[in-house]
């Protein structure tokens, strides 16, 4: 039945129309969250039901298929949490709250959409989609010390991002100019009838341009830290964790049109890896802002999981998603700490969380597993998926390549537990008890839980993300 | 080499007038330090721009360029800047000569980059002409093949238009 598939999308863009008329009624925060938290979990029970359908629509520009509905799953997954984590958005001004839910979700659908597509140009319109509600996420702070940070956050960020836009179209003409047609399906043989025409290798390395700024991928990378530091808390954990999802897909949908053979893009692509990792563990080192330090470490997490997108094979790509989905879980408890130890919505120190395990000890357990995981410590995912990354990378032999990430995971891992020492090993400066609400509390116990389970089995999940890569060839 | 009076002689120099404005238009909306010039100078650019559709047999897109970005988004700047007013007597900062000569360097590496790549590439001749560019030609690709981009696009515009209003709703207040 075709209106199955298209069925979590259109349940998201009707909750959006429904947000629409909270705002146009003036509707509180209070009404806009009941109403967007509603939509969320039914999104992740939508995208459920639909995990195992397949099918096209709208001529073949719209693929359902496991690829899309594994991305789809995540992509709500993160939505949900990001929704439910906060009970109040603290700093966000109470009048534009509804708005705020209703971009939240329309961002959510692009992402949502964009794993879909097959097709250039409707790629692009739901890559925009998302963009635009995010650069409109920014800006939607309180002004508290009249330093307008989110106003100049957001500047950086729409600028960069328009001319990554621009890049990424530059490139797609390219592709459309030297195939003739801009359905993915139809690109691949033709492209590879060309050969290796150096026109081909450009403008798919164009259009990759436009994902790694997503990503947040050095040389792509100028707006990440500016841009977790400048926006509100439950912002930056969205842009931090959810867009990046929809980046890698996206990612490996396009570096499959490349030839493992083909060493110039293995080594360009090696080289960004490698300069991200360096770029934003030794610069993570010295940040004091906590959000800022997640920004820089996401920063070297991109170069991370580009070791899987570099083998261009199969297998690589599987753990790419793989691993992004252990980032999405890990980052998302980190924020949730984050976003519910700052009270007054304000940006967090790393002093500021001195002494935690005594004011809230089951964010302080929260905080300690996402930030050991993102260091790469087993048992969790950040170790599993950072294994079995250089694991694949080795074995293609790419033996520099591991050697200069393993050195980087041992930078890395200072800055975390310096963290989690914070949070422990300090007294508290203030003897208050944190109240955290039990959706916040339940919301830790499922992070941690997903943490540590898809880091001690990760079969499953790594044998799913194998049949899906499979399915979009 | 044809002669300068045969048709593909004058559809020649057509197209170097029409290269000439965008590029010149360019130049000046990037290098004016003053508002309106350099939005004079984008007019120019999208004028040529236009140019360039009509001379690549594409008569609706060119009329829409004129519309839309030389008719509507101009004077659109043109209305905020008169609005605004941002202080006529500020001069933004010239750039350094590191700089300059750094941008000049990597735009010159840029262009001669595509520009190797545009001439050494075979590029494929189109087996079959997409379409004759027409508006019934575009409104039949904008409902069949494209539909699903016509219908996002509406959603994109409505997520434009709200976002402005909220943004600008509550700057109001603040000034």
């Amino acid at each position: 039945m075709k209106f199955m598939l298209f069925a979590p999308e259109l349940w998201v863009l009707f909750g959006s129309l429904v947000l629409f008329f909270v705002a146009l009624a003036d509707g509180n925060g209070r009404t806009a969250r009941f109403w967007a938290a509603l939509i969320v979990v039914g999104n992740i029970a939508l995208t459920s039901a639909t995990f195992f359908l397949h099918g096209d629509l709208f001529q073949g520009v719209y693929r359902i298929d496991l690829f899309s509905q594994l991305f789809k799953v995540l992509v709500a997954f993160g939505l949900g949490v990001v929704v439910l984590m906060n009970r109040d958005l603290r700093d966000v001004p109470e009048r534009i709250k509804p708005e705020y839910y209703l971009f939240l979700l329309l961002s959510g659908l692009g992402l949502m959409m964009v794993v879909s597509c097959v097709e250039l140009l409707s790629l692009f319109v739901a890559l925009e989609l998302s963009s635009f509600a995010l650069y409109l996420l920014v800006p939607m702070r309180d002004d508290r010390n009249a330093l307008r940070i989110q106003m100049e956050a957001a500047s950086k960020y729409i600028l960069y991002g328009v001319m990554a836009t621009g890049v990424m179209l530059f490139g797609m003409s390219y592709l459309f100019g030297l195939t003739g047609t801009t359905v993915l399906a139809e690109l691949l043989p033709k492209l590879h009838n060309i050969g290796s025409q150096p026109a081909a290798l450009v403008a798919i390395m164009m259009v990759l341009a436009g994902f790694f700024f997503k990503l947040g991928l050095f040389p792509f990378h100028f707006w990440l830290p500016d841009v977790y530091q400048g926006a509100a808390n439950e912002t930056s954990a969205f842009i931090a964790s959810v867009p990046k999802l929809a980046a890698i897909a996206l990612l490996i949908r396009i570096a499959s049109f490349l030839v493992p053979e083909d060493q110039s893009a293995g080594l360009l692509l090696g080289g960004l890896a490698v300069a991200s990792m360096f770029y934003g563990n030794l610069l993570a080192l010295v940040q004091k802002d906590l959000k800022r330090l997640l920004g820089f470490s996401g920063i070297a997490h991109a170069g991370y999981v580009m070791l899987g997108i570099v083998v261009l094979k199969d297998s690589g790509f599987a753990t790419a998603i793989y691993y992004i989905a252990g980032y999405l879980i890990m980052n998302l408890a980190c924020f949730l700490v984050i976003c519910n130890v700052s009270t007054d919505g304000g940006n967090l120190q790393i002093d500021d969380l001195s002494g935690l395990y005594r004011r809230a000890p089951l964010l302080a357990i929260v905080l300690g597993v996402g930030m050991f995981s993102l260091a790469g410590i087993p048992p969790f995912v950040g170790f599993m998926g950072k294994f079995m990354l250089l694991a694949g990378a080795l074995k293609q032999g790419y033996l520099v390549l591991v050697i200069l990430a393993a050195i980087n995971t041992a930078i890395s891992i200072f800055y975390y537990l310096s963290v989690v020492r914070v949070a422990y090993c300090t007294d508290p400066e203030r003897d208050d008890v944190l109240p955290v609400s039990f959706m916040v509390k339940a919301l830790g116990v499922v992070l941690v839980a997903v943490i540590i389970v898809m880091g001690v089995a990760p079969a499953s999940l790594v044998e799913l993300a194998q049949q899906a890569v499979a399915t979009i060839r | 080499m044809s002669s300068l009076v045969s048709v593909e002689g004058l559809a020649g120099v057509v197209f170097l007038v029409v290269v000439a404005v965008t590029l010149i238009g360019g130049v000046i909306a990037t290098s004016s330090t003053r508002l309106p010039r350099a939005v004079s100078g984008l007019a120019l650019c999208l004028i040529g721009i236009a140019g360039l559709y009509y001379f690549l047999n594409s008569p609706f897109l060119a009329a829409m360029e004129m519309l839309i970005y030389v008719g509507a988004v101009c004077v659109t700047i043109v209305f905020a800047i008169m609005l605004a007013d941002p202080g006529a007597d500020k001069k933004p900062g010239g750039m350094t000569a590191v700089g300059t000569a750094g941008s000049l360097g990597v735009g010159a590496l840029f262009a001669w980059g595509l520009a190797a790549l545009g001439t050494t590439t075979m590029w494929p001749a189109a087996a079959v002409k997409v379409n004759d560019g027409s508006v019934k030609a575009v409104g039949h690709a904008l409902l069949t093949t494209y539909s699903f981009v016509f219908e996002l696009i509406s959603v994109v515009l409505l997520l434009a238009i709200i976002g402005a209003l909220a943004l600008a709703r509550s700057g109001r207040d603040k000034a």
